[in-house]
């Protein structure tokens, strides 16, 4: 058997697979398909996109309800599922906060309060009517996006797409979202670093794969810093305030859709995070604001 | 709202897992899970009720009743079963052959007909496998019959292939002796598409070809004397277009069919489905058709030079005529996994509405309708 490499862009990432197989046309096969099915996955839910799904609903807000397909409704109820065990702090209509903190305005500022207080309202997956058939934002202005899970999701077909094409060997990774199917030839798990969150080249752990995913959310992936204290990406969206409990969450699952909605909520659940993770019966290695590390995962040394 | 009752930051956690158990409902996620997605999660029962009864001008020809029975149970996440059973009663006469010997028929007797299917349904990553058999049986009549369905999907679920192949076996024993351990023997042949062509629209084209020998004849009508042989082809082709707007959706279909009898018949039919406030869907439809008479039927007076034995049927079935069955649906859903619909068709036949050409001469107008009522439980 030989290892086959395949690198492209999709997801404003950088990807790549990594496929054991006998036969490089059957494996080249299937690499296609799985690479057309991320970029489909990216057409369909792209908010950068006109086109897509999410940006015909997001242009719906406050009107008529927005037909959907069997899998936007699929995602919708895992999305539902999210914001209910983790309380609403995963919540697909926060996007909309992006508006008062953005991570490229010069110089950067923490928004104000009342400048979140205006958004607030908007943010409120309860309020979002759908069904299997059609989504309606109730509120002009309400956004949904599908962050957290669509690239994760993009990652568990991808897998799924290959073993279902006869290998059963492989690894998959988006932007650093990975999944394994099966271990190496012989038996060898994959071993996939985590990044270092305060250091852009370094790894600070590695996992052993033999079957599942990896995912990692971290404060390091958009931010700004004001004396010294960093406001990242990933916005509370009941407070509007930055999350700043953990620098990095990993988290080991099955699936990688589970590993990174679980380290999504982790980041925002600040002191709660452990307690939820053990919950959802998964692996994890957090880093504290201090760069000390916690979970089941500890560091190689 | 569920988060205004968390406190900042607290999490609310669930069960175990909870979220694992949710992903695996994704499409796509983990392979041969897909197949989950496939199969029926519940498990429906039904019971439907069917009062028909046809006349003709001054004169109540046929009543059937039949209750049936349905169930569909999942056994596991890949393999579901389903089966029916019917119990009909059948009253009166059949209709008359022609206008001129109205007085001739109707001996007023009632049959009982009892009737029975079951299917088994496995689900795999891309394809469903399902296997059937059924059996009917009257005083006169009994037929058993077998069949094999596969179906299978693209990558993303919106194509789907049909290929079905079944055998039916049939024997028939008249009441008044005139047919006697007569049989026939039938094989069927679909191969179907169905597309998904948006979320709003569908289409499906199926052509079935069924190639049988053996006693066509109604041993019940004079002189009827059919061939040994039929091949059937027919080609239904379905669309189903959803109106967001309004929230309904309009069925349309046509059907084309052509049998070695000579008969070929069109039907087109129109539904619109529309909810209504309170769980409630009315659903109006009308259903047209016309169809050519077959070669060796024969419109009344009796031909004359007729030899005995030569191909021969007055059944106004077989006769040239066009049809118009406007219907309503009436379907409630009660909660708690309970529904239940009434349906009231009304058919009305005559020679002079068929199109293309002319109809049958000599045959009564019939009239027809039908109502259903059923009740479901989803479990």
């Amino acid at each position: 058997m030989v290892l086959y490499r395949f690198e492209f862009a999709a997801m404003a990432c950088a990807n790549e697979l990594q496929l054991w197989g006998e036969d490089e046309a059957d494996v080249r096969r299937a690499a296609e398909f799985a690479i057309a099915d991320v970029r489909r996955i990216e057409a369909k839910y792209s908010r950068y996109r006109a086109d897509s799904v999410t940006s015909a609903i997001n242009a719906a807000a406050g009107g008529a309800p927005v037909p959907i397909d069997a899998e936007t409704a699929a995602l919708l109820g895992y999305a539902e599922r999210c914001h209910r065990v983790s309380g609403g702090l995963f919540d697909i209509t926060s996007g909309v906060l992006r508006r008062a903190w953005n991570f490229r305005r010069q110089p950067p500022r923490v928004p104000s309060d009342s400048e979140l207080a205006a958004l607030t309202p908007l943010v409120d997956w309860t309020a979002v009517e759908w069904n299997e058939r059609a989504v309606r934002l109730p509120r002009a202005g309400m956004e949904i996006d599908f962050g957290g899970i669509g690239k994760e999701y993009a990652v568990d077909r991808a897998a799924t797409c290959c073993a279902e094409r006869g290998l059963a060997h492989g690894l998959v990774n988006l932007g650093g979202d990975v999944r394994v199917m099966g271990p190496q030839p012989g038996g060898a798990p994959w071993r996939v670093g985590i990044r270092h969150p305060r250091r852009d080249d370094a790894a600070l752990a590695s996992v052993e794969l033999f079957e599942g995913a990896l995912a990692t959310s971290g404060d390091y992936e958009r931010f700004f810093e004001i004396d010294r204290k960093r406001y990242c990406h990933l916005i509370h969206p009941r407070t509007g305030a930055a999350a700043s409990t953990w620098q990095s969450v990993s988290v080991t699952a099955p699936l990688c859709v589970v590993a990174g909605s679980c380290a999504t909520i982790a980041m925002l659940a600040r002191e709660s995070a452990e307690v939820f993770l053990a919950s959802q019966a998964v692996d994890y290695l957090m880093v504290d604001a201090h760069g000390a590390c916690r979970g089941p995962l500890q560091p190689a040394s | 709202m569920a988060a205004d009752r968390a406190p900042d930051g607290a999490v609310l956690s669930a069960t175990s897992g909870a979220l694992l158990a949710a992903a695996l409902a994704l499409p796509g996620v983990a392979p041969g899970l897909a197949m989950a997605q496939a199969a029926p999660e519940q498990g429906v029962i039904a019971l439907k009720y069917l009062d028909y009864r046809d006349w003709q001008p001054g004169e109540a020809r046929m009543r059937v009743r039949a209750p049936a029975l349905y169930v569909l149970k999942p056994l596991s996440d890949s393999v579901a079963v389903e089966g029916s059973l019917v119990y009909d009663s059948v009253s009166g006469a059949s209709p008359l052959y022609f206008n001129t010997l109205s007085g001739a028929s109707g001996i007023g007797i009632t049959e009982y007909r009892t009737a029975g299917d079951i299917k088994v349904t496995k689900y795999f990553n891309r394809m469903a496998i399902g296997v059937g058999g059924a059996a009917s049986s009257e005083r006169d009549y009994l037929s058993r019959a077998a069949s094999l369905d596969v179906r299978v999907f693209s990558d993303d679920r919106n194509r789907t292939y049909a290929f079905g192949i079944g055998g039916e076996n049939d024997r028939i024993d008249s009441v008044n002796g005139i047919a006697v351990g007569q049989r026939r023997h039938t094989v069927d042949v679909l191969l179907g598409v169905t597309q998904v062509l948006s979320a709003q629209a569908i289409i499906q084209s199926n052509l079935a070809y069924s190639a049988g020998h053996g006693y066509y004849s109604d041993p019940y009508k004079l002189l009827d004397t059919r061939p040994d042989r039929r091949r059937t082809l027919a080609w239904l082709t379905r669309y189903h277009q959803h109106l967001p707007g309004i929230d309904a959706t309009v069925k349309v279909s046509y059907r084309y069919l052509h049998d070695s009898f000579g008969s070929t018949s069109h039907t087109a039919e129109i539904a619109w489905v529309q909810p209504v406030p309170r769980g409630f869907t009315v659903t109006p439809s009308l259903r047209y058709a016309t169809q050519s008479a077959a070669d060796f039927y024969f419109d009344p007076p009796f031909p004359a030079g007729h030899v005995p034995g030569a191909l021969y049927t007055a059944d106004t079935r077989l006769a040239a005529f066009g049809a118009i069955t406007p219907g309503l649906k009436l379907a409630a859903d009660l909660g708690g996994g309970w529904s239940a619909d009434v349906k009231l068709e009304v058919y009305r036949q005559r020679s002079s509405w068929r199109l293309f050409s002319d109809g049958s001469p000599g045959i009564a107008p019939l009239s027809a309708r039908w109502i259903q009522a059923g009740i479901a439980k989803v479990f």
